[in-house]
């Protein structure tokens, strides 16, 4: 199991298109991800672009991205550049 | 038989009824014997793989024609290959023996119910999607084919109860002869489709659904809002002479599309054109209008979720100055609020939106909002002749309020060393009864004002013109409203300031004669109607307008009036 935290710095948040983004990204890998708030339980399918939306993870949020299986490593890094890279918002 | 509608947009049709009905299955608890999960299975997949199929056909179809509404189903697609929820349908297969359609529907009200609790209410919008992709999976279990107005096989009168935007986005125009609907008014979304793609339409028809029957041959004649069903072989015969005469009609009165509007006796009327967008086909009407009469700002707002900066509004205004050069553009601040609700803005829930806080109120209450569109404007104003135009202005408290801020914006400009034309007018959009009763004085604190007749009409006789209760109520021809858009003739005339009108009684060419006869100089209407009302204005004289508007106004009812009018031009329109 392989784990990571960072913070939603783009403007619109884990929604709309970035939601669909992310979906994309992290269902070209093979482990078992998960996505959730910091401070939170709660823990969502991150391959489930609804269970993301329902998150409601805006600006600002940290969020921690689990991943577990063969490419774990590989899975957690890529979603964790694609959220700091802000998904090519201003 | 004959039944009666509202004809909104105008036109004779003839051919079989297409009854539009949304797809609504009665599902109940299904299982399958438990040696037959993987042939389930593999259905459901299957299923899912037929539904890709039509996605990807309705996208690549609106890729060409619409980009906007082909992300709508590109975010179908992405529902339909849900990770989370195709892990649940496959385990109630597997472990629970549901049969795949169960499964499916079972799983979505699963999930519906989860993001219908969400705090955030762009996300709680996202429902009506997942409602939509499951509709469409069951659709196809049950082997029905997908109806909508895109895939239409003839041509066809298309019959429903109402329509909607996602409805009309994907409409195909080659194949609807004519539109039915059981609610709707001249003002409705429907209406506005049927009018801009130039199809007959007849709206407000109740129980349309019940009394036409699919398949059954109609006449629809949207002049006169007449639905003919069981004619028989005179009758066709008849409607079809009707029909080539009214394309003759048409067809000459587009021939004055582009003739400059002068009266028979020489008087100068500046036909304007309503835009709601920069968009370059909207913009192709500068080549046979005077101006802008209303450029509708709402566009900016509205299907995001983040506000619009002051840079890209700057940018839009000026496309829009620079392709009408010296003519006047009347760009007519956010006008939000009442039915139109918005991703990027929070609104209060109200029992009564249309009385509530819209437009400016709105603006009001949303200040820096507010300013950074007049900044953007003013900035844009170095480009062209801009007018700035307020609306939902229902007193001089307004009035004084809105000229502090615009004095505001220019001098936090001016501090700033940014550059903006000292020759903008301030205006106000007359729609609130108040404000027209008070126009002469008005008139002195102001450039210049144009009618909304659409919501003027609404607030004035007390109807709620999306209600089809009362449809009946709201009387475009009340001598009420004559009076009172008279005397905010008078007044902006004897100041000398400019009156115009930008609601659909401007391009009624029945009333715009009475407006004309009343004083009005300056008409503003949606580019289909510009040739109708040129057709108008060159084959009159003021005189003769005079004498028409002198009659009106002393009659006593709307539909006397209406009668009286449709006489007396019958052969102008």
């Amino acid at each position: 199991m392989y784990s990571r935290s960072t913070t939603v710095i783009n403007r619109t948040g884990l929604h709309a298109r970035p939601a669909s983004d992310f979906i994309a990204c992290s269902s070209k890998f093979k482990s078992k991800i998960t996505i959730k708030r910091a401070n939170d339980e709660d823990e969502a399918n991150a391959k489930s672009i609804v269970m993301l939306l329902s998150l409601g993870l805006g600006q600002g949020t940290v969020i921690t991205i689990t991943a577990k299986g063969e490419d774990e490593v590989e899975a957690v890094d890529a979603l964790i550049e694609l959220v700091d890279s802000g998904f090519g918002e201003d | 038989m004959t039944f009666k509608g509202n004809p909104v947009s105008p036109g004779i049709a003839a051919g079989p009824v297409f009854l539009y009905t949304p797809f609504k299955p009665q599902l109940e608890e299904n299982l399958i014997p438990e040696n037959a999960v993987e042939e389930n299975i593999k259905k459901y997949e299957d299923l899912r793989e037929k539904a890709k199929a039509e996605l990807d056909a309705i996208r690549a179809k609106l890729e060409v024609e619409d980009p906007e509404k082909a992300k709508i189903f590109a975010a179908h697609n992405d529902i339909l290959f849900d990770d989370a929820m195709d892990e649940e349908i496959r385990d109630a297969i597997t472990y629970d023996y549901y049969s795949p359609e169960w499964a499916i529907h079972t799983t979505y009200e699963k999930f519906i119910r989860i993001l219908s609790k969400a705090k955030d209410e762009i996300i709680r919008e996202r429902v009506a999607d997942l409602r939509d992709v499951r509709s469409r999976l069951v659709r196809i279990w049950y082997n029905v084919p997908e109806k909508n107005l895109s895939t239409l096989e003839k041509p066809v009168v298309v019959v429903a109860y109402d329509l909607f935007p996602s409805d009309t986005a994907t409409l195909d125009r080659s194949k609807v002869l004519a539109i039915v609907t059981e609610i709707g008014g001249p003002t409705s979304h429907s209406a506005i489709i049927a009018r801009s793609y130039e199809i007959p339409a007849v709206l407000g028809l109740q129980d349309a659904m019940t009394l036409l029957k699919d398949d059954e041959e109609v006449i629809v004649d949207a002049v006169l809002g007449d639905i003919i069903t069981e004619a028989d072989q005179a009758t066709l015969a008849e409607y079809a002479a009707k029909r080539e005469a009214y394309l003759v009609k048409a067809a000459d009165t587009k021939k004055y599309k582009d003739v400059v509007a002068i009266t028979k006796d020489g008087v100068r009327i500046n036909v304007e054109q309503n835009i709601a967008s920069a968009d370059a086909m909207e913009l192709e009407g500068a080549t046979c209008t005077d101006g802008v009469g209303l450029f509708r700002s709402e566009f900016l707002y509205m299907g995001r979720e983040t506000l619009p900066t002051e840079e890209e509004q700057v940018e839009l205004y000026k496309k829009v100055l620079i392709a009408y050069g010296d003519r006047p553009v009347i760009l007519r601040t956010m006008d939000i609020g009442g039915d139109k609700k918005l991703d990027c803005m929070e609104m209060p829930k109200e029992e009564n939106p249309f009385l509530g806080l819209r437009a400016l109120r709105l603006s009001f209450a949303n200040l820096p909002i507010f300013k950074t569109q007049l900044r953007a404007a003013f900035r844009a104003s170095v480009n062209g002749n801009l007018w700035i135009m307020f609306p939902m202005v229902g007193s001089m408290n307004d009035v004084h309020r809105v000229k502090s801020i615009v004095e505001e914006v220019k001098a936090e400009l001016k501090a700033e060393g940014l550059a903006y034309s000292e020759e903008v007018k301030i205006g106000v959009m007359v729609e609130v009864p108040t404000i027209a009763v008070i126009a002469d004085i008005v008139a002195k604190e102001v450039d210049f004002c144009s009618i909304g007749t659409n919501d003027l009409t609404q607030y004035s006789t007390a109807v709620d013109r999306m209600n089809p209760n009362v449809a009946g109520y709201y009387q475009t021809f009340h001598p009420a409203l004559f009076r009172l858009i008279g005397h905010v003739i008078k007044s902006f005339n004897a100041e000398g300031k400019s009156v115009g009108v930008c609601g659909e009684m401007g391009g009624n060419p029945l009333t715009a004669a009475v407006l004309m006869g009343l004083g009005m100089r300056t008409l503003s209407m949606g580019i289909a109607s510009v040739a109708g009302i040129k057709k108008l204005v060159t084959n009159i004289t003021i005189p003769e307008l005079e004498a028409l508007a002198n009659k009106v106004v002393n009659m006593a009812t709307a539909s006397e009036i209406e009668e009286y009018l449709k006489k007396e031009l019958a052969e102008l329109i």
